[in-house]
């Protein structure tokens, strides 16, 4: 790691117009990609995704970025707290964080899994927008993946309920209608759903065949 | 009255973790969520900005954001410390041997680090050693560890790393040293990676370590948590509890680690070096009801060594403030 201490004193913050260098840290590459694709759309903006590993310092350092977007679930947060505050590891200073005023943007930030380190001096019509992007990918990101969690539930139940089906099918004689019938009115006699009926009987099929 | 309470998982959130899962929370009349939190950084913003009722964390670091020095300020109160000591210098068993020090007591270790941390400097490629947190006990151990020895923090080079991160930066090389919270110097020790060279206890006796911080909104209604530490603290006290303690954090929701590790810690007896004898250290760290009042004795030693780290300028009229004895003693 270069130690750049001796180097020339702080740079000045870039003034509006000119481009800015934004760095995406998360330990989730899907939610990465969703985010930089997000922030591409900030004029004038570079954006690097730099993976959560031991090295992040070093390249941190070697990018030196206006602004460094890391999601909340990195341990990383307290190397970049000590990078970024104490040591003169990057030329320019950076302070954390949104503008300290704005609580409630703050809070949704937080909200979202989101935290970021900006170079002091950037103003804050230009980080507002970047931190807006973020908050609204990486809430639309939580949506997706909980939407994911739900259709493969879903569809593990289906696959459930189609085996019930067929076992009831071939034990008794019935047909694809009437074994459903079969289920549901069980399931509604005992308050149950219908999944968890089909369930048992995928159980009680494996254990006596 | 339901509450989420942060914290790191670290031995010394015993007596937090023991006060909801002994059911001591409970019988105060508290629903309580621990929420393990991925860093301090993490915690002390979900703090500041009310997602957590309240936070096991880091005495210097609940100064700082009280302060308004680290994150979005808030105002805090620190009505218990939840732990005293705890911490310990590991180096990499290359720098262990360049040392060579005349013998493991605490003079002649800190003078050969600061000679080979010296040399090292001269060279052009100083030492990494790694601390959990610009405002920690821990950075400030090393910085009196290096003045010990006739050096300080300007020859080495300082970084952070999570404790969960340690050993395998120490097995890689990229540090040469950190000063990190049981039971991660155990864990080093038994990889094989590391040799543990100084407590804490030894290079900053008394040291104020964890606290329960609090919103201060929080000031009227502590006390079942406080009553539910107490009895908690009682109980991790308790050497014949100890056992069930070390298997309670080392559980996989909690820390993830062997019962075996964490129990050395919580005795005071420690292996030094890989394969070594296990060595007595009482006051390695200390739990228990006693140590539960803030003393504020321990948040002025914090403000001296925020200063002299250059983290603040001064004695800050607000320090005063954070540390809540009374409020402990009402309950």
């Amino acid at each position: 790691m270069p130690d750049r201490a001796t180097s020339s004193p702080a740079a000045p913050a870039p003034s509006p117009g000119e481009p800015l260098t934004i760095a995406v840290v998360d330990p989730s590459r899907a939610r990465a990609a969703i985010l930089e694709e997000g922030l591409r759309a900030v004029e004038g903006a570079r954006v690097v995704v730099i993976p959560d590993t031991a090295d992040l310092l070093d390249r941190l350092s070697a990018l030196s970025p206006d602004v460094v977007v890391i999601h909340l679930e990195s341990p990383s947060r307290d190397l970049l707290e000590q990078m970024f505050g104490v040591s003169r590891l990057v030329e320019r200073p950076v302070a954390m964080f949104v503008d300290r005023t704005d609580a409630p943007m703050m809070q949704a930030a937080v909200d979202a899994g989101i935290s970021a380190y900006i170079v002091d001096g950037l103003r804050a019509e230009r980080i507002k927008p970047i931190i807006e992007i973020a908050i609204l990918r990486f809430n639309a990101f939580a949506r997706l993946q909980r939407e994911l969690t739900e259709a493969k539930s879903e569809l593990a139940d289906r696959k459930l309920i189609e085996r019930a089906k067929g076992i009831l099918m071939s034990a008794k004689g019935l047909t694809e209608d009437e074994a459903y019938k079969q289920l549901r009115r069980k399931a509604m006699n005992e308050k149950r759903k219908i999944v968890d009926i089909a369930r048992a009987i995928v159980t009680a099929a494996d254990l006596l065949g | 009255m339901r509450l989420q309470l942060g914290y790191v998982p670290l031995t010394d959130a015993a007596v937090l973790i023991a006060a909801v899962e002994r059911g001591f929370t409970a019988g105060e009349g508290l629903e309580v969520d621990l929420v393990a939190e991925p860093s301090w950084a993490t915690l002390r913003d979900r703090l500041a900005l009310g997602l957590l009722d309240g936070a096991h964390m880091l005495a210097p670091l609940a100064l700082a954001c009280h302060l308004g020095l680290s994150g979005p300020q808030a105002r805090l109160i620190a009505p218990a410390a939840l732990a005293r000591n705890g911490n310990a210098v590991t180096l990499s068993l290359p720098l262990w041997q360049a040392l060579d020090a005349e013998s493991d007591a605490l003079a002649d270790v800190a003078r050969a680090l600061a000679r080979v941390a010296e040399a090292r400097a001269a060279e052009g490629r100083p030492l990494t050693l790694a601390t959990v947190h610009p405002y920690s006990s821990h950075t400030y151990q090393w910085r009196r560890l290096l003045a010990l020895g006739g050096s300080s923090l300007a020859a080495i080079r300082l970084v952070v790393v999570p404790p969960p991160r340690t050993v395998a930066a120490l097995e890689s090389g990229r540090i040469d040293g950190f000063c990190v919270g049981a039971p991660w110097s155990s864990v080093a020790v038994e990889a094989g990676v590391g040799r543990i060279a100084a407590f804490g206890a030894a290079i900053a006796p008394g040291c104020p370590e964890k606290v329960l911080a609090l919103p201060v909104e929080m000031e009227d209604r502590a006390a079942p948590l406080l009553r539910a530490l107490k009895q908690a603290a009682r109980w991790c006290g308790d050497p014949a509890h100890h056992r069930d303690l070390a298997a309670l954090l080392g559980a996989p929701r909690h820390l993830g680690l062997d019962p075996a590790l964490i129990l050395r810690g919580l005795a005071g007896a420690l292996r030094l070096a890989p394969g070594g004898q296990l060595v007595e250290a009482a006051d390695y760290l200390v739990l228990g009801e006693p140590e539960l009042t803030p003393d504020q004795a321990a948040l002025g030693w914090m403000v001296e060594e925020m200063a002299a780290a250059g983290q603040v300028e001064g004695t800050p009229a607000d320090a005063a403030g954070l540390y809540r004895a009374d409020l402990l003693a009402a309950a």
